[in-house]
């Protein structure tokens, strides 16, 4: 057995620590500061994401063919932890973790030359339109309608759970093509060359934590191009789920786990317990974060584990396990930074919260974002197909004798 | 990173694997326990045999210099099949103790890895032991003679040890006695844990100690040493039992039926498995990445802490939910699964509570 990454990724890390620690610019290291979801503030994000393009470095998990960085599992895994370490705010998932890769696999090759460029360079923005009021968990259920018209398809419905569509300036959507036969047999998979086709309106949600995260999109007779389909027509379903094949192995969710946990451990030694004393001295307390570090280091060993590619990352619910610890996870981190910013959680501070706003914070750091976090945190246990979904898949593959 | 078995590992897992099926199934066990053996004699001859009595000794000691993983890997085969015999007891805790004397206990830990007789280290006490500094057990001089007094609880294999190993506080430090169990003042009242081992309360009252019977005189670290080993191997053994139950429960689930269906197909069963099956996973995944850690000599106190706090938690979650899908007969002593529940509430108490680990890495 061997914990070490190998002698000669210690340069690789010197060479990642030294970038990130002198790359980012004041705005940057704010939004970081102040992110409190999977989405980062939009503006500074993908500010951030053209220095890391112009590195060459916006893309990790991306083949080098298509520009990105060629990079071992083990290389990702180190960039990560050096990543998380300094609190920069993550690069948004739609484009280089969710279009891009589906289009490398499914898409044609001047569907890739086209959009390919735009998603690593961070010149484009992608929203999803996959959910629909009436198709969550069931998304096959989807009812948003093209119509074949001349060389064009005509788009009537309504998507939901839009990520920042109002501030994309394109969209992959799955849509309704046929009725006929099994429901994921009519659907298709298109992509919007604009977010504002006649026809289309968007409305952002405000979310629970006061901030217009999500959207909405209606659709009244809106002409795409027919050139806008991946794959073939009635197959987007296949389409879709050819990305689940980027989605194994290989992730590095537990440093930004673990940089929180030392925030939290660090702002409750010198925050008072209402039993008198320190916070972080207070023995239910030590308890409680004793287990919640606990959670943390599982996690970080079951992340290695798949990482090193032990046999366990060959059981196909692996992908439904890793989305439950977690999701499940973030949440249990959120409730603990909630419970040390107390009192001091419950100003609504969405100006301070703002990027560049130049409001202070009542409070420090942890108490602005504790709240917003854990209200957004929500969300990690209902996205990417609940956790009810994934429970059921797992429970699909059991050890019977 | 490799956090796999060595083919040679994997090798032994085989062999003791095939042992265990054929001499440790759960009928012989229960059979064996019903007729007032403390373990099977042949099982204890085999595991001799094996060369597994001398395995975590070093080469200088006629041991065989085994590894973490090593134990690891033995560990989980003795969970999974519910194996009674002492080797926690009288290997990793009093074995290891003894073996702390050096040259002064050679003799007698040669006879412990030839089975011929058990050592037993006597640690716990009151309602369970935590810090050092807190052990009520003293080692003090009385006049010409230097005297144990104290009490100390569930020492495993307590009774039918020929070598019992003491710590107690000696002035400001912790040491550790080899006391014999026939020794004046030594009173030691034996009986069957819940989880089918034997164990015991060991009263010493002003019980006499010889210089040389004090085989380590400031032995905090040696100690720690011999229970974060002792701890690593439980861990292994909890994953082994999580993982027999998540096989046990899915295969009932899928056969048995009620209102003309398997009980696996309602969601609320399914749900449960499914979360039995996620423990197992990060039980696994923190067993072997702790197991690696201690191996390349990066593993500390509170890694093993951590350790073992989890697999009580994760442990104690995935024996009641398989105790609750089996219905009735998970309530049954005939049935193995009530036994994986109590062997992990076994490894959760001892050797330091959940609570008492958790609150240790909670404090930084």
């Amino acid at each position: 057995m061997d914990i070490e990454f190998g002698p000669e990724l210690e340069a690789f890390r010197r060479e990642v620590a030294a970038f990130l620690d002198a790359a980012p610019t004041p705005e940057i290291r704010e939004a970081g500061r102040k992110t409190t979801s999977v989405f980062a503030p939009f503006e500074a994000v993908m500010k951030w994401h053209k220095i890391l393009h112009a590195q060459g470095w916006a893309a990790p998990a991306w083949p080098k063919q298509y520009g990105g960085t060629g990079w071992s599992a083990e290389q990702r895994f180190i960039f990560a932890e050096e990543y998380w370490k300094r609190d920069l705010p993550p690069l948004l998932p739609n484009g280089l973790q969710m279009v891009g890769p589906l289009l490398m696999e499914a898409g044609s090759e001047e569907q890739k030359a086209k959009y390919l460029p735009g998603i690593l360079s961070g010149e484009d923005y992608w929203t999803q339109g996959y959910s629909e009021p009436g198709a969550g968990s069931d998304l096959a259920a989807l009812s948003c309608s093209a119509v074949a018209d001349g060389d064009d398809y005509v788009i009537n419905g309504q998507k939901i759970w839009t990520t920042l569509a109002h501030h994309a300036n394109r969209m992959f959507m799955l849509v309704r093509t046929s009725s006929e036969g099994k429901k994921q047999q009519g659907i298709t998979f298109l992509l919007l060359d604009r977010t504002d086709f006649p026809g289309m309106e968007i409305r952002p949600i405000i979310g629970l934590d006061g901030i217009p995260e999500q959207c909405e999109v209606f659709f009244d007779n809106v002409r795409v191009p027919q050139s806008a389909r991946v794959g073939a027509e009635n197959d987007g379903w296949s389409v879709a789920k050819a990305l689940l094949k980027h989605e194994r192995g290989g992730s590095a969710g537990n440093p930004a786990m673990y940089r929180k946990l030392e925030l939290i451990r660090a702002v409750a030694s010198g925050t008072p317990s209402p039993h008198g004393g320190m916070l972080g001295d207070d023995p239910v307390f030590q308890r409680d974060l004793g287990e919640l570090e606990a959670e943390i280091a599982s996690y970080a060993a079951f992340e290695k584990l798949l990482l090193s590619g032990h046999p366990i990352s060959a059981d196909p619910s692996m992908p439904s396990i890793n989305k439950v610890i977690s999701s499940e996870l973030a949440q249990k981190v959120s409730v603990m930074m909630t419970r040390v910013a107390g009192v001091d959680a419950l100003p609504l501070q969405l100006e301070a919260l703002t990027v560049g706003s130049n409001v202070a914070p009542l409070g420090g750091d942890l108490d602005l974002v504790a709240m917003p976090y854990y209200l957004n945190s929500r969300a990690t246990t209902i996205y990417a197909g609940t956790n009810e979904v994934q429970r059921d898949l797992i429970a699909r593959v059991l050890p019977v004798a | 990173m490799d956090f796999t078995y060595t083919s040679e590992q994997e090798m032994l897992r085989d062999s003791l694997g095939k042992l265990f099926a054929q001499s440790c199934s759960f009928d012989q066990r229960q059979a064996l326990l019903k007729n007032g053996h403390a373990h099977s004699e042949i099982v204890w001859a085999q595991l001799r045999d094996m060369g597994l009595l001398a395995l975590p000794f070093s080469e200088i000691q006629g041991g065989l210099g085994g590894s973490a993983s090593d134990l690891v890997a033995i560990g989980e085969l003795l969970g999974r099949h519910l194996v009674i015999e002492p080797y926690l007891s009288s290997i990793l805790l009093g074995g290891c103790a003894l073996a702390l004397g050096g040259s002064a206990t050679s003799a007698a830990l040669e006879a412990v890895m030839a089975g011929e007789t058990l050592a037993a280290l006597a640690h716990e006490e009151r309602h369970g032991i935590g810090a050092p500094a807190l052990l009520g057990t003293t080692l003090a001089q009385d006049g010409n003679a230097l005297r144990l007094n104290g009490e100390k609880r569930l020492v495993l294999s307590g009774a039918e040890a020929g070598i019992l190993v003491v710590s107690a506080r000696m002035g400001d430090h912790l040491a550790l006695v080899r006391v014999d169990p026939k020794a004046a003042g030594v009173a030691i009242s034996g009986y069957t844990t819940m989880d089918g081992r034997r164990a015991a309360n060991v009263r010493l009252s002003g019980v006499a100690v010889a210089i040389a019977d004090i085989l380590l005189h400031d032995a905090e670290a040696a100690l720690d040493g011999v229970l974060q080993s002792a701890q690593l191997m439980l861990s292994a053994e909890a994953v082994g039992a999580m993982h027999a139950l998540l096989e046990a429960s899915a295969t009932y689930a899928a056969t048995r039926k009620q209102f003309g269906v398997p009980i696996g197909s309602f969601q609320s069963i399914a749900h449960r498995l499914a979360d039995m099956k996620i423990a197992c996973a990060k039980a696994q995944a923190l067993l072997l990445y702790t197991t690696a850690l201690v191996e390349t000599g990066k593993g500390s106190g509170r890694d093993i802490a951590l350790l073992k706090a989890q697999m009580g938690r994760l442990g104690r979650s995935v024996g009641e939910s398989a105790v609750q899908i089996h219905g009735g007969i998970g309530m049954t002593d005939e049935l193995a699964v009530g036994h994986y529940l109590k062997r992990i509430l076994a490894v959760e108490a001892m050797l330091g509570s959940t609570d008492y680990h958790l609150r240790r890495v909670g404090a930084g």
